[in-house]
């Protein structure tokens, strides 16, 4: 009794304090999203605009936070011009506590030495450049890079029994890890590489690869591409009936594949994170209500954003009432399994690389079927 | 007196009330479209020099651009150069490429030289893209130190442009000097008739790569100032896309006219940036901009004739000539 009433006093004493700081708190916290809302990706950046704004209203819409959450989204289109431009203008920003984006890696990362250098988190949805996070304690990232994916890749392959396989993957960042992180893994393992094959960005002719690695009789073939190309090559690969397993990497995982290389995609291996016919009670919510608001079923980009402002908006959470720059690093920092729609996510502190839970699908009669 | 008044109105601009305005503002982000707009304004002029002046359509600007910065990003990554030594070996690089390339090709005319060169420049793309073990392809080169000339840090917001202002300066002189004396008339007579010119005497191949090395140099330079300012080269930065923005600019500013490129440069640099609030019909803007530019002024925003009018009167230029009535030169 005496110590509630004491308490009392003690709460109505301090009232005014309480009351100067609550008003001396910001009347919002806004984060900055540079993203390509135009040019050559903007089909992504829109996709991540849209995930990003069901997220933030459900968010404000429970009121987990006194004050309301904005996002100021800026188009970058992904061009390194506009990117540093783009962080120099949210840096500029005081009232902006964290950033999101951008979509490729190379943007990523030039605008991430902008914000290394000012102090400004940063948590990209897609950025898996193996140097992105390593740029400074700022930066983090919501996707499996192919220094996790590849491994567990090599391990199923192992578990299927492929002693041989032909790698084939796009000349990009992201391609070139895909077969180090890939064939190191399976090296360990006693396997064989038999054949690498990088093709340029925007060729869609893989039939002289296709022989090329078919010559090297290989037990399986690991590729590594996004799916407007991984239709092409599995059409191909059809039309010259080359009938070795193929195994993908998780970005092919988007039902426009099927579509595109009809029975050629037939069979197909891959992994992901994120499957939009998912049994999983909060899955289905979010890809319900992404149908029901944008008229298209999300995919795995739309996924990874869904989850990215999710995290940030809960390490803003954890940072209240102090949400400064610094604070919401820290809390980034400590993500420990967080729900997402893309699965479980945790945080390394060190790293700052992402640990989820990757699920096994095969395509069966032209639909993508989980593999226990 | 005339002369001089001009020059330094310039030069005030450049390194007092720019800055100045710049510094007290105080922001990250319009310093950082300053630098921007310095590294396209080397680029324009000297793409102004090739296209503009001596009349050869080049469709490759942009692989100079990047073979500039990776040089620029390679010696300063694994061998420790200091930018004081990158600036001008980046600039010599590109230069060594641009004779190399020029040789077999400048006896190519119109559009058959810019097709060569298209190809030229696909081709280094490419390379910088595959060369995986020199360029780390299309991984990039990143921790690229900043801008620390000979020991002296200007890696601030203020020292960079300083920087890059002193070198687009010193550019743009250059580029004045040539292209405005009877070196730049032989240059546009080239440009007007190759044969007619030859048959006069001028030597017509060793022209075009004189000037093709020049052009090819200081866009060396612009990479090189790229890539300490931004930290990271990725061959992505420097496709054909680039070519084309930069050609742009030198159509747009207004073909042979030194004003022009400058003119042109800001406006696409700094026009995607100022309708922002529009949001996303901003590049459509843009585009529907320079395509009414182009139409209503198909001489550019500020055409030849009027550009070298202005520098004949304001900048002392070579041929202004003696006391005759009618200055030397053409009209």
């Amino acid at each position: 009794m005496t110590t509630t009433r004491r308490s009392l006093l003690v709460a109505a004493a301090l009232a005014p304090f309480a009351a100067k700081r609550a008003t001396a708190q910001p009347r919002r916290v806004l984060i900055g999203y540079q993203l390509p809302l135009t040019g050559e990706f903007s089909q992504y950046g829109e996709r991540f605009r849209n995930s990003a704004l069901m997220a933030l209203e459900a968010f404000n819409r429970a009121g987990r936070l006194p004050v309301p959450v904005d996002i100021v989204f800026e188009d970058t289109r992904s061009d390194p011009r506009e990117a540093v431009a783009v962080a120099r203008k949210f840096v500029d920003n005081r009232e902006i506590v964290a950033v999101l984006g951008d979509f490729s890696s190379s943007a990523s990362i030039q605008a991430g030495r902008v914000y290394a250098e000012v102090g400004m988190p940063q948590l990209s949805q897609t950025a898996s450049h193996p140097d992105f996070v390593k740029i400074s304690p700022w930066q983090f990232r919501n996707i499996t890079t192919q220094a996790y994916e590849g491994p567990r890749v090599a391990e199923w392959m192992r578990e299927n029994g492929v002693r041989r396989v032909a790698v084939v993957a796009i000349q990009n960042d992201w391609g070139q890890s895909v077969v180090s992180n890939f064939a190191e893994a399976f090296r360990a393992g006693g396997g064989e590489v038999v054949a690498t094959q990088f093709f340029n960005p925007g060729n869609r002719e893989f039939r002289a690869i296709l022989t090329e690695i078919a010559r090297a009789r290989p037990d399986a073939i690991y590729i590594g591409m996004f799916y407007e190309d991984g239709a092409a090559f599995l059409q191909q690969r059809r039309q010259l009936n080359i009938r070795v397993p193929v195994y993908a990497t998780s970005s092919l995982y988007e039902p426009k594949l099927v579509e595109l290389a009809g029975a050629g995609a037939e069979g197909v291996f891959l992994s992901t994170t994120f499957m939009s016919t998912s049994p999983e009670p909060h899955v289905r919510a979010y890809v319900e209500e992404y149908r029901r608001r944008f008229g298209s079923d999300p995919n795995m980009f739309s996924a990874q954003a869904f989850d990215a402002v999710n995290i940030l908006l809960e390490a803003i959470v954890r940072a209240w009432p102090e949400v400064t720059r610094a604070r919401v690093r820290e809390e980034l920092a400590k993500t420990r399994d967080f729900p997402g729609v893309t699965g479980v996510t945790t945080f390394d502190p060190e790293t700052r690389e992402p640990a989820k839970t990757l699920a096994r699908m095969r395509i069966e009669n032209g639909q993508f079927v989980l593999v226990r | 007196m005339r002369g001089a008044l001009a020059p330094l109105a310039v030069a005030a601009a450049l390194f007092a009330i720019l800055p100045m305005g710049l510094s007290m503002a105080g922001s990250g982000y319009l310093f950082r479209l300053a630098d921007v707009t310095l590294i396209f304004c080397i680029l324009s002029l000297s793409m102004q020099l090739i296209t503009g002046v001596a009349g050869l359509l080049t469709l490759g600007h942009a692989a100079f651009y990047g073979i500039g910065a990776y040089a620029a990003a390679i010696l300063s990554t694994r061998l420790g150069f200091d930018a004081g030594l990158t600036i001008p070996a980046a600039g010599l690089v590109s230069a060594l490429f641009g004779v190399l390339i020029a040789l077999p090709t400048m006896r190519l005319v119109s559009i058959y030289f810019a097709v060569a060169t298209l190809g030229l420049g696909e081709m280094i793309y490419v390379t910088l893209l595959n060369w995986v073990s020199f360029t780390r392809g299309p991984l990039g080169i990143g921790d690229i130190p900043p801008l620390r000339p000979f020991g002296f840090d200007l890696s601030s917001p203020l020292g960079s442009y300083f920087l890059l202002a002193a070198l687009a300066a010193l550019c743009l002189l250059v580029v004045h000097r040539i292209a405005h004396s009877y070196y730049g008339n032989a240059l546009r007579a080239l440009r007007e008739d190759d044969q007619c010119a030859d048959a006069m005497g001028l030597p017509v191949v060793r022209l075009k790569i004189e000037v093709f090395a020049i052009a090819t140099f200081l866009a060396g330079i612009a990479g090189a100032l790229w890539a300490h300012t931004t930290g990271y080269v990725n061959p992505a930065d420097f496709r054909f896309a680039e070519s084309i923005l930069i050609l742009a600019m030198v159509v747009v500013g207004g073909l042979g006219s030194i004003p022009g490129a400058i003119v042109g440069a800001a406006l696409l640099i700094l026009l995607p940036e100022a309708l922002r609030a529009i949001g996303e019909v901003r590049i459509l803007a843009v585009g529907l901009i320079m395509f009414l530019c182009i139409l209503f002024l198909p001489k550019g925003l500020f055409g030849e004739v009027a550009a070298l009018d202005l520098v004949r009167r304001q900048f002392g230029a070579a041929w202004r000539g003696g006391s005759a009535a009618r200055p030397l030169g053409w009209r």
